[in-house]
């Protein structure tokens, strides 16, 4: 049995290095001795037969028309998956455009999938910097860099969580991201899972679970994440987040 | 005369910062001249006979700014130019400041600047041009420039201010989409690669976009081949042979831009032999791939800059290499975006520093490199590194960003070219 990881459009939604998660997701399933690839998929006749897990990264805005018709291509199995329990991160862009739609500083819209409620906004000036979230749903604390040109609302039911530091959905919500099930959309961009191996295993246990595997993290796990603790621990302070603000 | 008051307050100024910090090359005369006679920047840009030559892209404008200068001064014109940590507004009046005359003059025919991409858009506000060359679109410093359509954005603002010529990359997407929306009575040149030199780019060349179609030999000037630290230009029915500053594709680039961009300047002038020597005789820049003698042992000092430079230098370093420091500064405020890049020929890393070495560690772990150890002071990884016997084989490498390379020199007792 080996477990698929999609990675989705990486060419077009890979802004911040956001793709790079699903490689974070496969190392650790190696590292857990499980059998594991990566599966990029840039057109829908990419697709494998199984999928177990999903990453979607964050482009820039004239990519936006493009991804979004090779994501319709995909509608139906997003839906099914989302249904279905398979864990999907998508980031930045890549949310927004799994969400009820995009409107733009300039009044044009884009109609998103549907997948997750809510919809981006033009937000004034630009959201970039550290961004820590305390999530719901036993995720911990959350912690990395937004970098975003929108707001976004109709999320408000349904967070990942609350903000300790950064603008998230902003609008003066204090929350990030939405999470629909096994769904998450979130602005935290590139290397989330590296940073926040809680977060990873989550998606991983879920995705074992469903494929009828056991996720125990291995060794080496336990040697990187200390990096990622080490990283995680010097953002908080510059972020002037206590640590232990859980 | 109208600005000589202001040229001595200038003056003044940098008298008294050289005197707090000796040696220290400073902006703040240039911030002072920019406040009390705001015209002069742009009144002293427009002055030169020549006429006034503008560099920027994300990556190479530093190497392509220095190979044109060396052409055109082969060529016997007298070259005004801006040290390369000198390429936002301050800093090039303070360089001008350096050259003026007391009433603010500055010698030289022709005006050849690197300009930062992000603040060249504002130094040129009325401003003319007379050439811009523009280099490359790549991902690089994220937290600063969202993505590449904002870079795009802003090199499109400073090609609208050429009003003689603008050269291309025209491997590059991006710039071809700006070449193309340049107004009438602006000539486009280009330069680029032959499809040969792309194919043995395992990565490519690290455009956000690389054009479909590679330029025809007919359409500008083309590498047509490289081989380590040389490589041949194809030029007008003419192949010419030049030396690169160091190994590497992205020179042999460099070094075609600076070409077009010298026969643009020099028009009937230009002597492609004169260019190509001149190519030739540009000495290693710090940091790229030099090798250097300190504490008795033999170092090689690789610079990266952003992703695509990273990971040209990365590859370039001999598998099995067995001591090598890697080090992260302050400059990267985010490094989620050389996440894309691949370090796992490196295999194993002596010492992780910087003041982000803990995302370095991270980065490498994930890429499968081993680490020995993570140092977060740079100062005493550099001592230990050194301290370390010298490799069975190959040579001690230090791998570094600019401002962890600024560190260095200075922790070192390095001085020398930028």
């Amino acid at each position: 049995m080996t477990l698929t990881i999609v990675s989705l459009l990486p060419s077009l939604q890979n802004t911040n290095g956001d793709a790079e998660n699903a490689a974070v997701l496969a190392s650790r399933a190696r590292w857990a001795g499980l059998d594991v690839r990566v599966v990029p998929v840039e057109v829908p006749e990419d697709l494998p037969e199984r999928v177990d897990a999903v990453v979607l990264g964050s482009g820039s805005d004239s990519s936006l028309e493009r991804s979004r018709e090779v994501l319709l291509g995909l509608h139906d199995e997003l839906r099914r998956w989302g249904t279905e329990g398979v864990p999907i991160l998508a980031v930045g862009t890549g949310w927004e455009l799994l969400s009820w739609g995009i409107e733009l500083a300039d009044g044009r819209s884009i109609e998103g999938l549907g997948i997750l409620a809510g919809r981006a906004v033009p937000r004034e000036g630009r959201a970039a910097g550290d961004l820590v979230v305390k999530a719901s749903g036993g995720l911990g604390l959350l912690v990395g860099f937004e970098n975003h040109a929108r707001d976004y609302v109709g999320a408000e039911a349904s967070p990942v969580g609350r903000i300790l530091a950064g603008s998230g959905n902003g609008r003066g919500s204090g929350q990030e991201g939405v999470r629909m099930g096994d769904v998450i959309g979130t602005h935290l961009h590139g290397p989330v899972l590296a940073k926040n191996p809680q977060l990873a295993d989550a998606m991983l246990a879920r995705a074992c679970e469903r494929a009828g595997l056991e996720y125990t993290p291995g060794e080496r796990t336990h040697e990187v994440d200390r990096y990622a603790d080490a990283a995680r621990t010097q953002q908080l302070r510059t972020a002037g987040v206590a640590a232990s603000a859980t | 005369m109208k600005y000589a008051p202001a040229i001595l307050v200038g003056r003044l100024t940098r008298i008294a910062a050289r005197l707090r910090k000796p040696g220290g090359g400073s902006a703040v005369p240039g911030l002072v001249v920019n406040t009390i006679a705001p015209g002069y920047l742009r009144t002293t840009l427009s002055g030169f006979p020549h006429g006034l030559v503008v560099v920027s892209g994300s990556s190479g404008k530093s190497t392509t700014t220095k190979m044109l200068v060396a052409i055109l001064r082969a060529h016997g014109e007298s070259v005004f130019t801006n040290p390369s940590t000198a390429n936002i507004s301050q800093g090039l009046t303070s360089a001008l400041l350096e050259q003026a005359d007391w009433r603010g003059r500055v010698p030289g025919d022709v005006a050849v600047l690197e300009m930062d991409e992000g603040h060249g858009a504002r130094v040129m506000e009325g401003v003319d041009a007379r050439i811009v060359t523009l280099t490359n679109v790549m991902v690089d410093q994220i937290d600063r420039f969202h993505d590449s359509d904002m870079v795009a954005g802003m090199l499109a603002k400073i090609a609208a201010r050429a009003h003689g010529s603008v050269v291309v990359n025209a491997d590059d997407a991006y710039l071809e989409r700006i070449a193309a929306g340049l107004g009438d009575g602006v000539a486009i040149r280009r330069f680029g690669v032959a499809p040969e030199v792309l194919a043995a780019a395992p990565r490519g060349l690290g455009h956000t976009e690389t054009s479909p179609e590679r330029l025809d030999r007919s359409a500008g000037v083309v590498v047509a081949s490289v081989d380590g630290a040389s490589a041949v230009l194809a030029d007008a029915g003419r192949d010419l042979a030049i030396g690169l500053p160091a190994r590497g594709t992205h020179y042999a680039v460099d070094a075609a831009a600076a070409y077009s961009t010298a026969r643009a300047v020099l028009g009937e002038q230009f002597d492609p032999e004169v260019a190509a020597r001149a190519l030739s005789s540009i000495p290693a820049v710090f940091g790229r791939g030099e090798r250097v003698s300190v504490r008795g042992q033999e170092v090689d000092f690789v610079l990266v800059q952003n992703p695509a430079s990273y990971q040209l230098n990365v590859d370039s370093i001999a598998p099995g290499t067995e001591q090598i420091l890697f080090a992260i500064g302050s400059d990267v405020r985010d490094p989620s975006y050389f996440w894309p890049t691949d370090a796992s020929s490196l295999g194993r890393v002596s010492i992780v520093s910087g003041s982000k070495a803990d995302e370095a560690a991270l980065m490498l772990a994930y890429d499968g490199v081993g680490i020995d150890r993570v140092e977060h002071d740079l100062g005493r990884a550099l001592d230990d590194f050194l301290a370390a016997p010298a490799p069975a084989t190959g040579v001690k490498t230090i791998v570094f960003t600019a401002d962890a390379m600024r560190r260095t020199r200075t922790h070192l007792g390095l001085t020398g070219a930028e």
